[in-house]
């Protein structure tokens, strides 16, 4: 495997280069990254939940609970919400147009879904706010 | 775009296109209750700065069958979503494209594996003893 082998990747002629993309393609790679990132984080996910398994009735998975509930977890939780929204909403559209909607619309399409994805976000922030600056945290 | 020799929807398959979608779907209506049951459910009740989710909280919503249905409905739909997404990102590579039987074997081994230690791990919390 050399270099050159990924010039479709990262060359300035490849469709990659941030400044060849248009909005479709900046959609694409971002529900790949974001489901890169979900796929890692439910492996995590059960790893956290398999300390159930260890300790006296669940001590080990409290303890867990109370750590990850200080206000740094509950921030990095709350990318996380990011992360499933987006790949959530724009998901849909691909539904969408695989069921022969929108395809006509598809930038229009793409907007609503992220300006769904955008309330649903603020939404979550709201919920999860005084968890991350008004709680000290579970410790 | 990579050199591709071999078309990336051929290689994928229908079925996995069509599966792909459905619990993409699913997901979102799973994920809805998961996040709402796990998160928003009991919140009226949370005091202080106790930690939300707790093994006895956990314990007493997988008490109801509903719950056991949904957490382990999603175990098995992001099982297979998240390693058939991943799938379909590997066979955008030539390198994976060529070696198609080796990497759907190695995925639903991996898919497979996940979901009795995924079915497993839930047990403490539906039994109510931990350890």
């Amino acid at each position: 495997m050399k270099v050159r082998d990924f010039k479709w990747l990262f060359g300035k002629n490849s469709e990659f280069w941030p400044t060849n993309m248009k909005t479709g393609m900046w959609a694409w790679v971002g529900h790949r990254l974001t489901g890169l990132v979900l796929v890692a984080y439910v492996f995590l996910h059960l790893s956290f939940l398999s300390t159930a398994s260890v300790g006296d009735d669940g001590a080990s998975f409290n303890d867990l609970m109370a750590t990850t509930s200080q206000p740094l977890f509950v921030a990095m939780d709350f990318l996380l919400v990011i992360v499933v929204i987006y790949h959530a909403m724009n998901g849909l559209r691909v539904v969408l147009f695989d069921l022969g909607l929108g395809i006509r619309r598809q930038k229009l399409v793409f907007w609503v879904c992220m300006a769904v994805a955008a309330v649903l976000i603020v939404g979550g922030l709201w919920a999860i706010w005084d968890l991350i600056f008004v709680s000290s945290g579970g410790a | 775009m990579p050199e591709q020799k071999i078309s990336t929807s051929k290689v994928a398959g229908t079925w996995a296109w069509a599966f792909q979608r459905l619990s993409a779907v699913l997901l979102i209506v799973f994920l809805a209750i998961h996040i709402y049951a796990d998160h928003f459910m009991d919140l009226d009740e949370h005091t202080g700065d106790d930690p939300l989710i707790t093994f006895e909280g956990v314990s007493l919503r997988l008490d109801q069958l509903f719950y056991i249905v949904v957490d382990y409905g999603m175990l098995s739909m992001v099982l297979f979503h998240g390693l058939n997404g991943l799938r379909t990102v590997m066979f955008d590579f030539d390198m994976f494209a060529k070696r198609k039987k080796l990497v759907d074997v190695g995925l639903w081994v991996v898919g497979l594996a996940t979901l009795v230690w995924g079915i497993i791990i839930l047990l403490p919390f539906i039994t109510g003893s931990g350890g």
